[in-house]
């Protein structure tokens, strides 16, 4: 429970790096700054396959998009942890 | 260039385009060659327990990895949490959970390129999590199953692991005909910020490591003995 709770924080306050300290500093992935300066081509945004690109939520403020993305992604492990659980319960 | 070279990359989820199509292709070949060892391997350790471990720390790591410290000039910092999940878990079941954890923002969110996924895989759930795992195991032979061991072992095994991944990351990058200056540029410039930055990944693994067995030293799989 105890580990749940820090990880529900963790959460919570990650826009404050993702998010509010990126804007601040004029933070970019460093491999797309990189990619943009060398000539390479990133494709990522070409060929996107996700709502959900980047930690963001599309028509929600980024940094309630960054949280529900956390939230989205813990989410999805725990279901495919509970599958796993189940699946050995049975063995 | 260099300035751009020097702005490191810390952030080692390499996105779609970079990779030529033959190390994508061996990449990922690398990777599920090793994950269906561990697999294998693990089988007997999958429990109800194990289980739990396994998605409470990949959920961990997760959110702990959202936690991306912009340093100004462009270079990233966060966690990536290979050594810790090879520690806790050992080499297989750690490398099935950072494996999880890197589908999981490849597929959802798009964080590490599809063409790539082998070679995040490779780099940051295999490399960085049997590194981790040897260098610990190392360290409690040579120093002892104490504090000082666990958090030496935790502390090499984070900040190695983290330096290995960034100097294969730059291996591949730089093997691929996409990136103009070669090997030559590419593995000491990553690898080279992966040394300076990692020492905070090893100082958080060593911090982690020793808190944990405090609390539930059973927890910790790589002093079993589990390989």
């Amino acid at each position: 429970m105890k580990t749940i709770i820090v990880i529900i924080a963790l959460v919570i306050i990650s826009p404050l790096f993702g998010v509010v300290l990126a804007d601040m500093v004029g933070y970019h992935e460093p491999l797309d700054v990189a990619a943009e300066e060398l000539g390479l081509n990133d494709t990522s945004e070409e060929v996107n396959w996700t709502p959900f690109f980047d930690y963001s939520i599309p028509g929600l403020d980024p940094v309630i998009g960054y949280i529900l993305s956390g939230f989205i992604g813990i989410g999805v492990i725990i279901a495919i942890g509970f599958i796993l659980r189940k699946v050995v319960e049975r063995r | 260039m260099h300035q751009l070279l020097n702005n490191g990359v810390q952030g080692v989820h390499i996105p779609d385009g970079f990779l030529d199509p033959l190390w994508s292709i061996i990449t990922y070949a690398v990777a599920i060659a090793y994950l269906g060892i561990s697999y294998t391997r693990s089988r007997s350790l999958w429990s109800i327990e194990t289980t739990s471990l396994v998605t409470v720390l990949a959920a961990g790591i997760f959110a702990a990895q959202m936690l991306n410290w912009p340093i100004p000039g462009g270079t990233s910092l966060h966690f990536v949490g290979g050594a810790l999940a090879g520690i806790i878990l050992g080499p297989f079941l750690g490398a099935l959970t950072i494996s999880l954890v890197l589908i999981v923002q490849c597929l959802v969110f798009h964080d590490g390129g599809l063409t790539a996924l082998g070679a995040n895989i490779l780099n940051m759930g295999i490399v960085a999590v049997l590194s981790g795992y040897l260098l610990y195991r190392l360290s409690i032979k040579l120093v002892g199953r104490n504090e000082h061991g666990r958090f030496i072992g935790g502390f090499l095994g984070g900040w190695i692991s983290i330096t290995l991944a960034g100097i294969l990351c730059g291996l591949e990058i730089g093997l691929s005909p996409q990136f103009p200056y070669g090997v030559l540029v590419s593995i000491p410039v990553m690898g080279l910020w992966h040394l300076v930055l990692g020492v905070v990944e090893g100082l958080i693994t060593g911090l982690v490591v020793v808190y944990i067995s405090k609390k539930e030293p059973g927890f910790i799989l790589a002093e079993r003995g589990v390989v």
